[in-house]
């Protein structure tokens, strides 16, 4: 079916931890410094691969604005010391923005375009809200009834699936303390040390006495979001947030969040030139639309599509990271394609661990990678989340 | 004149207990900086005790902060560390506990501390000013006095300035004019005799109401009903006021009148009845601890019932024929009807009058300086619609008095005293006369204070009986308006409409005002003589025009609206406008057009036409919609998206302050702390521009509006709120609307537009929505109810 004529490797994959926003140890760090930082991580995690080998940096993000506008792609090469031949791309699906990065960098290499290429994806939800600075929706979406849903929030959407899907609350707030309980264990066991790369982050607070700025430095190195002590009377006890009458709360919603992550690609023939070990061979990559006010079920259709070009059956997935925007939406879809709740999101989800937007495609490839690795298995995984204004992506790599 | 002048730099504040934190509140919001002490805490940070306090004073209802981060002027400090920084200060008020062995161990540490020339006050409620002068080394002594806050201090209109022997009487001056202008309080000086004058006089009537009660065997809940608004008196009437002081609180009180007052010829009457101990000694302490007299179980209110030891179900009501005397108008009637009837109600409120009126007539000599002292401090402090001799005044004082006499003598009365020889002398008509208000102890008639300050108070509070010189001379009057001028270049228009909403004839008489004072003034301003300022047009007055379908003579009215707004923007002459209380609607409309707004604190501004499912079309959304333009650093929307909310949720500033910070007022407005006041600034401040050579803005400016594009991001907001079914579909289309006239209608964004423009969009959509079932659905309901409703 596809008319590649190599195949793409991922031969390193790493990430920030994910840090609370707007309130976290992230919030005053740019986005743009996150993506260096995993940029620069990602080459030192490499070294055979000499910076000029890139070909391209494609970095993912789902409000490219303000402190992660201007390409911030291109900026945070040169600012990571890439010699100035590489060049970079900052791409925007919403939520998949980082996945369709590893995507547009497997793709050049399959076409055989392209032979190295840096994809990730970071967001500073901290700095850039949900909706960017400045809304200014087209008057064009109010002109007929059916164009509302363009202009829904999220939440709203979320609702009119649980709505729908006849997703209970009660199944809402047990999935989200199950996206805690699997995410403080997975932190806890260290399991997501092979994927983080700790970062250091400056604190500079005037000291107004001493008119001087007293710098102090603290490390990051793990995910801020997943909490211990969630329990299902903490759960049940929140109000709905986007509707009076909705199921949807602050606790079975995804964190807004920090983060940045860096994957590296290569081809076959790089691999064999620098001896290097392969962590996954990208499979192949689906999108597709749905209505926009029911954008969570996305994946219902991404999914199958994506098995569907790489010949494959659902029950050959081994690991499925399924983005949760909502618990109501995850759990639409997990019901609908039936999958196996115990492989879908092992180490915990969005709910627990945050979703910095545009960057999450990225963070869950490292996850998954690491993840099936660190229990020893190989095969096929899956990276899939829902997109704004009703879309589906999925992803599958065959973890080596 | 430079040796008396006193400026408070900073204050401090001890104690930072309920009271305490409350006038800290009060004093930074007036902006003072202020040093809140209290004791060192046992554990943690050191300053937890007062941090926490501060923190507190968040939550409190209704909020003793009227500026959104004042509480952050507020500086925590303790006892242990801190007192260095008292010299600082030039105000020092004390208010921890009443215990006498506590204060005055304080005052023995913080003496040595105070500056050279600080003023020393202790907030008490009734301990003798002169016992705790004498813990105060002899050089501060004329430095120290009692200076009484009635809680909530925001609120309360009253402070006792009481006197120790030693007080210097500049100290005293200085002090009040202090807290008259830059407090906004409403003083009275009192003698130092025990729980001072409005408490003296308070709790009496309060444990006077409690025995009577018993006696006539009429439940508290009734009690409530009858002694609240039917008389004159606020909400929480007897008992739930009560409960809001803290049961503990009134027994304190009660105590110190039972300890301090054994000559005292009620005072039998100073105890606490068996069913308050009870209470108090179960921690039921009233609204603090959730429960006392009355008990919220679930939804339902309960009450005490006081034979039973119980609580019963809270909500009745009082005898329709009792209420029906307390309805009439003529006090003289009132009080004869309730004393001639049968009914137990009737016979408790009569004796609720009589044992009050026995009691001040009796005390007159020994707590107040004048009759007028006792009734404003019950006015102001526990707000009284009118006080207890001007009641009685108003009733027939001899009539009244004759009455009070003969039950005395039937053994009806709480006690056997006869009334004073004054009270009863022959041709007495009362005690407040144009000459002034009676004095017992000099028996004489003493006129009113001298002070400088209230030379500020153009129209000053005033009791029955007592002249009030005529408020200039009428230029212009319609049944609307009058408009006045007292000699002094300027010309004064107040509304004379109920609440002063706004008729058709206020439209009219404001634009003859305006005429004049062209013609013949140096500028106008716009003040009432008593709050509100205005709640807004006056829908009742649209009805018969909305009734027959007369959408020509609606039209007009809007446009008259509008031009009259415009004119108080455009006219010739400075226009101000005083506020205080609601400043709503129309009312809005007109203040944000004025060239100057001097706003009383407790100025409570919005525009509220959204609730009656309405927009501002009187020049609200154009003001609005240029504010955000001038504002507007590139981002149109972002500068109007928070004006846009104020009118679609109809949001009220809670105070003059909370109105400037939200943007209804702005950087050139005056806010002031005593509503008394405002006739004296606005008048000095339309002076003032004046004489600078005021000319009126360049008309014909352009602003750039937010379009179509800022209209759909809006509506983008809106929709949500509907799919979240947070509102209805009709919120949605007022919202819509509302969007449609602040962002320009359908043009593109950044479009250049004039404000007649936008005025012609306000005018059409109102009419659209007047229309609409659903907003006449909403007028009827709010003008039947007082209430909004959402349809």
């Amino acid at each position: 079916m596809t008319r590649q004529i190599q195949d793409a490797y991922i031969v390193a994959a790493t990430r920030t931890p994910v840090g609370k926003a707007p309130r976290g140890m992230l919030r005053q760090v740019r986005p743009d410094d996150m993506l260096v930082h995993v940029l620069k991580s990602v080459l030192a995690q490499v070294p055979a691969i000499e910076p000029q080998l890139v070909n391209d940096v494609v970095v993912g993000c789902a409000f490219p604005e303000a402190e992660q506008g201007l390409n911030m792609a291109r900026i945070g090469a040169l600012l990571a010391g890439l010699p100035d031949t590489v060049p970079g791309i900052t791409v925007n699906r919403y939520c998949s923005s980082g996945l369709n990065a590893v995507q547009i960098a497997a793709d050049r290499i399959r076409l055989g375009e392209a032979q190295v290429v840096i994809a990730g994806g970071a967001e500073s939800m901290s700095m850039v809200p949900m909706m960017g600075n400045k809304v200014a929706l087209n008057p064009q979406v109010f002109a007929a009834q059916e164009n509302y849903a363009i202009a829904y929030g999220m939440g709203i959407t979320a609702e009119k699936v649980a709505g729908q899907c006849k997703v209970s609350r009660e199944d809402q707030d047990a999935f989200a303390l199950e996206s805690h309980r699997r995410a403080v264990a997975a932190r806890a066991s260290g399991a997501f040390r092979a994927e983080i790369s700790p970062i250091e982050i400056t604190l500079r607070v005037p000291d107004l006495q001493a008119h001087e700025v007293r710098h102090s430095t603290r490390t990051l190195a793990d995910d801020e979001g997943p909490r211990a002590d969630t329990s299902p009377q903490a759960l049940a006890k929140l109000q709905p947030v986007f509707d009076a009458r909705g199921t949807v709360t602050a606790g079975n919603s995804s964190q807004t969040s920090d983060g940045a992550a860096a994957v590296m690609l290569v081809s076959e023939a790089i691999l064999k030139r620098y001896d290097l070990t392969p962590l996954a061979r990208y499979v192949t990559f689906a999108v597709r639309g749905v209505p926009p006010a029911l954008m969570g079920i996305g994946p219902k259709v991404a999914v199958p599509a994506a098995l569907e070009q790489a010949g494959l059956k659902q029950g050959q997935l081994k690991w499925i990271e399924l983005n949760e925007a909502f618990a109501a939406q995850a759990l639409a879809v997990i019901r609908d394609l039936d999958l196996d709740p115990s492989l879908v999101n092992p180490h915990g989800g969005a709910i627990a661990l945050g979703h910095p937007l545009g960057a999450t495609g990225a963070i869950r490839t490292a996850t998954l990678v690491h993840g099936m690795r660190g229990r020893g298995e190989s095969g096929y995984g899956m990276v899939t989340m829902c997109i704004g204004t009703g879309m589906g992506a999925a992803g599958i790599l065959e973890v080596l | 004149m430079s040796e008396t002048k006193f400026i408070v730099r900073k204050a401090a504040v001890l104690g930072a207990g309920v009271m305490g934190a409350q006038i800290a509140a009060h004093l930074v919001d007036a902006r003072v900086p202020t040093i809140l002490f209290d004791l060192p805490a046992a554990q943690g940070e050191k300053n937890g005790i007062v941090s926490r306090a501060v923190a507190g004073l968040k939550r409190l209802q209704p909020s003793p902060l009227a500026g959104r981060d004042s509480a952050d002027y507020i500086q925590a400090a303790n006892y242990d560390e801190d007192l260095g920084r008292l010299a600082e200060c030039d105000l020092v008020i004390e208010a921890i506990a009443e215990r006498m062995d506590w204060k005055t161990q304080l005052y023995r540490k913080v003496a040595p501390h105070l500056g050279a020339r600080a003023i020393f006050a202790t907030n008490t409620s009734g301990l003798s000013i002169g016992k705790l002068a004498e813990a105060c080394p002899q050089g501060l002594r004329p430095r120290f006095c009692g200076v009484h806050f009635f809680n909530p201090p925001r609120y309360m209109h009253l402070a006792e300035i009481i006197p120790c022997e030693a007080s210097s009487p500049a100290v005293l001056d200085a002090l009040e004019r202090f807290l008259v202008t830059t407090l906004g309080k409403g003083v009275i000086r009192a003698k130092d005799t025990p729980n001072f004058v409005a408490n003296r006089v308070g709790v009496f009537s309060m444990l006077a109401t409690i025995a009577n009660a018993e006696k006539y065997h009429v439940r508290f809940d009734v009690v409530d009903d009858l002694t609240g608004p039917r008389l004159g008196r606020a909400k929480s009437a007897t008992f739930r006021t009560a409960d809001v002081v803290g049961l503990d609180t009134f027994a304190h009180v009660v105590k110190t009148m039972q300890d301090t007052l054994p000559e005292d010829p009620w005072h039998g009457l100073f105890r606490c009845p068996p069913w308050l101990t009870r209470l108090i000694e179960a921690g039921s302490l009233g609204a603090k601890t959730k429960s006392g007299i009355y008990l919220k179980r679930g939804k339902d209110l309960q009450v005490l019932d006081p034979a039973g030891g119980g609580y019963v179900a809270a909500g009745a009501k009082a005898d329709g024929s009792v209420t029906e005397i307390l309805a009439i108008k003529d006090p003289a009637q009132k009080l004869a009807r309730l004393r001639a009837s049968d009914h137990s109600q009737a016979q408790f409120l009569w004796a609720c009058f009589r044992d009050t009126f026995h009691y001040i007539a009796c005390h007159l000599a020994d707590i107040a300086h004048s009759a007028r002292d006792v009734d404003l401090a019950m006015r102001w402090g526990f707000g009284w619609k009118l006080g207890p001799f001007e009641i009685w005044q108003a009733a027939g004082w001899a009539q009244v008095a004759g009455w009070i006499e003969e039950d005395i003598r039937a053994g009806k009365a709480l006690a056997q005293v006869p009334l004073p020889a004054w009270a009863r002398e022959a041709g007495r008509q009362g005690v407040h006369f144009p000459q002034g208000s009676y004095d017992a102890a000099g028996n004489a008639l003493v006129g009113r204070s001298t002070l400088d300050v209230y030379r500020r108070q153009l129209w000053p509070a005033t009791v029955i009986g007592e002249e009030k010189a005529a408020l200039g001379e009428t230029v212009y009057e319609n049944p609307g308006v009058r408009a006045f001028t007292s000699g002094d270049g300027l010309l004064v228009a107040s509304f004379k409409t109920k609440v002063h909403s706004i008729s058709p004839e206020v439209l009219e008489g404001l634009n003859r005002a305006i005429d004049l004072a062209e013609e013949r003034f140096k500028g106008l301003v716009i003040w009432q003589t008593e709050a509100p300022f205005s709640v807004g047009a006056n829908l009742e007055s649209l009805r018969p025009a909305l009734a027959a379908g007369d959408w020509t003579t609606i039209d007009r009215i809007i446009a008259l609206f509008q031009t009259t707004s415009q004119r108080l923007r455009y006219s010739q002459i400075p226009t101000v406008a005083a506020t205080e209380g609601y400043v709503f609607g129309g009312g809005c409309e007109f203040a944000l057009h004025c060239d100057r707004v001097v706003a009383a604190l407790e100025s409570y501004v919005g525009l509220v036409e959204a609730g009656v499912g309405l927009l501002p079309a009187g020049g609200g959304c154009k003001e609005f919609a240029m504010r955000a333009a001038r504002q507007s650093k590139g981002d149109l929307l972002a500068s109007l998206k928070d004006y846009y909310l104020m009118i679609a949720t109809a949001k009220v500033a809670t105070s003059g302050i909370e109105a400037r910070e939200l943007g209804f007022l702005g950087a050139d407005d005056v806010l002031l702390f005593n509503p008394y006041e405002l006739l004296y600034v606005a008048k000095q401040q339309a002076l003032a521009l004046a004489e600078a050579g005021y000319r009126p803005p360049l008309a014909g400016r352009r602003f750039p509006v937010a379009g179509r594009a800022g209209a759909a991001s809006i509506k983008g907001q809106l929709i949500n709120m509907l799919e979240g079914h947070f509102i209805s579909e009709y919120d949605y289309e007022i919202g819509a609307r509302i969007a449609e006239v602040v962002t320009g209608g359908d043009v593109e964004p950044g479009t250049e537009v004039d404000e007649q423009w936008i005025l012609e969009l306000e005018r059409r959509h109102f009419l659209r929505l007047l229309k609409s079932p659903k907003t006449q659905e909403r007028i009827a309901h709010t003008l039947a109810t007082g209430k909004p409703l959402r349809n």
